[in-house]
């Protein structure tokens, strides 16, 4: 009962901060995590999971008005099931998959709440009444802070012992084969992050960042200097040469892709 | 309007107003209007100092509760537009207020597009990177570090991001296309995200082959054979097949679940 209304608690917290600050990163599994594992009595596991979770789940962002998977009641639901059943990585990360996938659609309905109110901000507004548009506004933060309490506190209070079961359940060869997949789906965030990004002409310097590590095994923050610098290096001694790049760059990719 | 020119008194306070504005924006954010509530209410600052009656206040915040979506940490700069446009419309009778709709619109695509690369994709990725190795090790200061990387440069740019709004007002979009600070941003930020992005593929997508081949008596794991001519062979390749399923137009979470299920097939038939 206890660690349900923690669970919940930090979930509809956690959402409030990250919107009253900007989005300000604090739903990413690499916080979540770590603030439920010092909540329930274990940070180590759970600064492990969320390094695993943030992997898994780096291309998971809100880009525009499409909704991703849920990554804080992911991470934040994954993690306490892992360490109230006293197991790892691999388990919180089998777990904050589905979870995050089925929790999608707490926020669409969010969405779909909320622009009901649209109308009656338009009345406020045709008012100007500023202080009924800023109560508004934190209530339809509120009312998707309760939702993620709501979740988080049923989840654990019943959820549990029946996700506990489960798990112990798993045979040792998919634990094994779920210890691989945890390697291999980080992947899928990067390329994820990727799409947007990469063209025909510009794949090189992602080949270079690859192989300065592979080969060099130089630290990242190095090879992030190294990128600030090339990147001036381009964007200003090379200015007049390839101004234009950027239309071209869009014709190069739709023919490398249209296979 | 020089962008050399100090703000007065006045105006600084009116920089710091649209400031702890901004993080109202996605409060209610929504299928029908997205971001407007919240933009709308940004924008009172500068409609309570520059409109005195109530009809022209209340004209004022329903024109901002049209459709409006940008990246939130760069919401500032077109506040800071819309601020100096509507300044300009107080003042001038003749002013067509359809105009700040239409620059608002015509910003908020480019911002948000330069906005997701920059922090999503670019400072929120190195962020990752430094403070994932030291949450690996298990030190609390990873998540710290994180978060202080992302909303250092965040807070300041939502601060000066909107006192250069401001001052270029009506001109941004011109000075900002004269000049191409745009493009320059947008492309700097793209290589190092794309090379930060490499050297974090080289170094947490983890793939090893364990077949093992057996010529006469010799056992060869090709592990070893790979590693000397290409290391991290095998995580660049799966990457790279990931990033042509997802350009194929296959669903990111399709490829999460056969990600698993590759995964769980493999080792149990022993080839990874």
């Amino acid at each position: 009962m206890q660690t349900a209304l923690i669970v919940g608690i930090i979930l509809a917290l956690l959402w409030f901060i990250e919107k009253m600050l900007g989005t300000a990163m604090v739903i990413r599994p690499i916080v979540v995590s770590t603030i439920i594992g010092a909540a329930l009595g274990d940070v180590q596991t759970g600064l492990l999971v969320g390094a695993t979770l943030e992997l898994v789940f780096m291309g998971f962002i809100q880009v525009g008005g499409a909704v991703p998977p849920d990554v804080l009641v992911g991470a934040g639901l994954g993690t306490a099931y892992a360490i109230i059943g006293n197991s790892g990585a691999e388990v919180a990360l089998a777990l904050a998959l589905p979870i995050a996938l089925l929790a999608q659609s707490i926020k669409v309905l969010v969405f779909i709440i909320r622009s009901w109110f649209m109308n009656y901000a338009m009345k406020l507004a045709k008012a100007a009444n500023i202080k009924g548009m800023i109560n508004l506004n934190v209530g339809g933060l509120l009312l998707h802070c309760a939702m993620y309490f709501i979740v988080g506190f049923v989840a654990i209070l019943f959820g549990s012992n029946a996700v506990e079961a489960f798990v112990n359940n798993i045979p040792d060869a998919i634990m094994n084969g779920l210890e691989v997949a945890g390697g291999l789906l980080p992947a899928v965030g990067f390329a994820l992050l990727l799409l947007p990004m990469m063209t025909k002409t510009n794949v090189l310097y992602f080949l270079l960042g690859f192989s300065l590590l592979a080969y060099m095994n130089i630290p990242i923050l190095g090879i992030t200097l190294f990128g600030v610098v090339l990147a001036f290096i381009i964007v200003y001694e090379f200015n007049g040469k390839n101004g234009d790049s950027d239309t071209t760059d869009k014709e190069d990719e739709e023919e490398l892709f249209d296979v | 309007m020089s962008d050399k020119r100090k703000l007065t008194k006045d105006e600084k306070k009116l920089m710091r107003e649209i400031f702890w504005s901004s993080f109202m924006l996605e409060g209610s954010y929504n299928y029908e209007r997205q971001q407007a509530l919240g933009f709308s209410i940004g924008m009172w600052p500068a409609i309570k100092r520059y409109y005195k009656n109530e009809k022209d206040r209340a004209e004022a915040l329903e024109r901002h509760m049209n459709i409006f979506n940008t990246t939130p940490h760069v919401v500032t700069t077109i506040t800071g537009v819309a601020t100096a446009l509507e300044k300009e419309a107080s003042e001038n009778p003749s002013f067509d207020k359809k105009i700040i709709n239409n620059v608002k619109i015509g910003l908020m695509g480019p911002f948000a597009g330069i906005g997701d690369s920059l922090f999503w994709g670019t400072l929120r990725i190195i962020a990752v990177g430094i403070g994932l190795s030291l949450a690996q090790q298990g030190s609390i200061l990873g998540p710290i570090l994180f978060l202080l990387l992302f909303n250092v440069p965040h807070m300041l740019v939502r601060y000066y991001g909107g006192v250069f709004g401001y001052k270029f007002g009506t001109k941004i979009m011109d000075q900002a296309n004269n000049s191409g600070i745009m493009q320059k941003i947008s492309k700097g930020a793209t290589i190092v995200g794309l090379m930060v992005i490499g050297a974090m593929t080289a170094s947490m997508v983890t793939l090893e082959s364990s077949l093992v081949f057996t010529i006469g008596d010799e056992k060869i794991p090709m592990q070893d054979y790979l590693d000397q001519i290409f290391p991290l062979l095998l995580p660049l390749l799966y990457t790279i097949f990931m990033f042509y399923l997802l350009k194929r137009g296959m669903k990111p979470t399709t490829i999460l679940l056969v990600t698993i299920a590759i995964g769980i097939i493999g080792s149990l038939i022993g080839i990874i």
